[in-house]
């Protein structure tokens, strides 16, 4: 752990049922009129837009925005941005997964600084607030944490690859959890985003900027994630897992914003670059193979995971020098378990990712941002060797 | 008075830092490779802390990096948040990456381009701290192509302009 460590977390957090019902106050609140609503053509299909819309009520929207992709690009959140002027918005409402959360981030921070390309913000921590966009996150899915968390990450098409904007002005100012928002995910896509929720946790809890806080953040979404993912992908229809999982999202969102990601999201990132490989079915795969590879330096982290990964019984009942050990194991199995009922692929190889293309993988990981508080020096032999190991 | 000590320091550490980078660009591999794969003309910037010592360079092809008069944006500024964090950093006290996880210093400009000079620095603390501050600072060794002394009398050597 350092000797220094900075926590944010302004986010205000409305969670439960009927959470929604309450966004015409929060927007009133918040000084809305016309706010910018952003989503998915997915989620305006299945009618999850339509829940909130109906409950904005007096509140009339300057635009309804549903043509994101599922990897929203620079240049999505540039038109969009323009729209937001050109319709005379005065704050934004992001409903959707991670891609809609980010590209409602870069849209609030292209507002912000009177800026019309997001590749003229590139940076961390850099940015002064600027003019200020009320935003309100509702999230989707349970697992990118987006709602909770300083961080975008925007594709960028042209050079293949995911870039990462650091700015505690990207939170939003209020975060709206309700069960109705994750009811219809299906089981197979509730396991890849659970996985990432847990991926997010974990290496939390184990990367350099770990601090007592977002340690607190973390051990409470692992524990969320054990009691209700397997729950949630047999019984999608329960509202008290998908509340739990949901909060668990918002937890490690919240622990991971503060201190940061590691090797795994570094790689996964990558392959989402450049193999176009799901970033919630990355986490899945990657995610044994990342903890053994830090294991020699997270060994008392992994060890402390347990107690919340498999329960005080499990804890107590394992040696203290294997229980870091018993951790993957409890991840492992849990993976095994969500591959048996959805079909979550366990390999590269089942993912569909081409081999040949790793040495550029391996390259596009050694770059990303996370490597730097990995705990463990990340080269590029040692991301291949995860990758192959991963492979099948 | 602390404080302009710490500034004068971080000057003289900037110029090691400056002319070592030039000696490495030459005799190290790993290094050249890395700065190899910046993009042409690629403006770098450090500053220590408000009103602190600045490194403006500019990636040559023929020297690696060349020394700029203080540009007044660069495509990439590290900027530490106050001289006493520079100061650590410079002094191998904390390495880059702990320097990071501990918000010293703020980024603007491209992570992914970042990454390179931070793997840059890794190495060259590698070359110019002894051996128990390298073990105590870096995750891992990364290893000399060739010995520290020379690098030093190299950087003595080497034009600092």
């Amino acid at each position: 752990m350092t000797s220094y460590f900075e926590f944010t977390n302004p986010t205000k957090l409305c969670s439960g049922k009927g959470a929604a019902d309450n966004l015409e106050y929060e927007l009133e609140i918040l000084g809305v009129l016309h706010p910018m609503v952003l989503s998915d053509r997915v989620l305006e299909k299945i009618g999850t837009l339509g829940i909130v819309l109906d409950a904005l009520h007096t509140v009339q929207p300057g635009r309804v925005f549903t043509d994101i992709p599922r990897d929203s690009s620079i240049d999505v959140v540039n038109r969009i941005a323009r729209e937001y002027r050109e319709f005379g918005c005065d704050g934004l409402i992001a409903v959707g997964g991670g891609s809609v959360l980010d590209t409602a981030k870069g849209v609030r921070l292209l507002i912000s600084q009177d800026a019309d390309d997001l590749l003229d913000l590139m940076g961390c921590e850099c940015l002064p607030r600027g003019k200020y966009v009320p935003f309100v996150a509702l999230p989707t899915t349970a697992g990118t944490g987006s709602e909770a968390t300083p961080v975008a990450v925007i594709k960028n098409p042209s050079l293949h690859i995911k870039m990462e904007y650091i700015s505690q002005h990207l939170m939003p100012d209020v975060a709206v959890l309700d069960p109705r928002m994750t009811m219809t995910l299906p089981p197979r896509i509730t396991a890849s985003t659970g996985m990432d929720t847990l991926c997010h946790a974990i290496e939390a809890y184990s990367c350099m900027q770990k601090n007592p806080i977002s340690d607190a953040y973390a051990a409470s979404a692992v524990r969320l994630v054990r009691d209700n993912l397997v729950k949630a992908v047999r019984r999608g229809r329960s509202k008290e897992t998908r509340m739990a999982l949901a909060n668990a999202s918002y937890l490690a969102g919240a622990a991971f914003g503060n201190s940061m990601v590691g090797v795994i999201h570094a790689v996964g990132h990558a392959l989402g670059g450049v193999c176009h490989i799901p970033h919630g079915d990355a986490m899945n795969i990657l995610l044994p193979a990342g903890m053994i590879f830090n294991r020699k330096v997270c060994r008392d982290a992994y060890g402390e995971l347990l107690l919340y990964l498999a329960g005080p019984e499990v804890y107590q009942a394992t040696e203290p020098s294997k229980r870091a050990d018993r951790s993957i194991r409890e991840v492992i199995h849990l993976r095994k378990q969500l591959h048996e009922l959805t079909g979550l692929p366990l390999t590269l190889k089942e993912a569909g990712a081409d081999p040949g293309l790793f040495p550029q993988v391996a390259k596009t990981a050694l770059n990303d941002g996370a490597c730097i508080v990995n705990p463990r020096e990340v080269t590029f032999e040692a991301v291949m060797k995860i990758l192959e190991k991963c492979y099948e | 008075m602390k404080r302009e000590l710490m500034n004068q320091a971080d000057r003289i550490v900037l110029e090691v830092l400056y002319r070592s980078f030039r000696v490495l660009y030459r005799k190290d591999s790993r290094v050249r490779k890395e700065i190899d794969g910046w993009a042409d003309d690629l403006t770098l910037k450090l500053v220590c802390g408000f009103g602190g010592a600045v490194l403006v360079v500019r990636h040559d092809r023929e020297h690696g990096i060349v020394k700029l008069k203080r540009a007044q944006k660069a495509d990439i500024t590290m900027r530490f948040k106050s001289v006493e964090g520079a100061f650590q950093v410079l002094s191998g006290q904390k390495s880059v990456a702990d320097a990071y996880a501990e918000h010293l210093f703020f980024l603007e400009g491209d992570i992914f381009q970042t990454m390179s000079f931070v793997r840059c620095v890794e190495y060259l603390e590698g070359y110019l701290f002894p051996g128990f501050m390298s073990r105590r600072i870096l995750k891992e060794l990364p290893g000399k192509q060739i010995p520290a002394l020379e690098v030093y009398a190299l950087a003595l050597l080497e034009n600092g302009n």
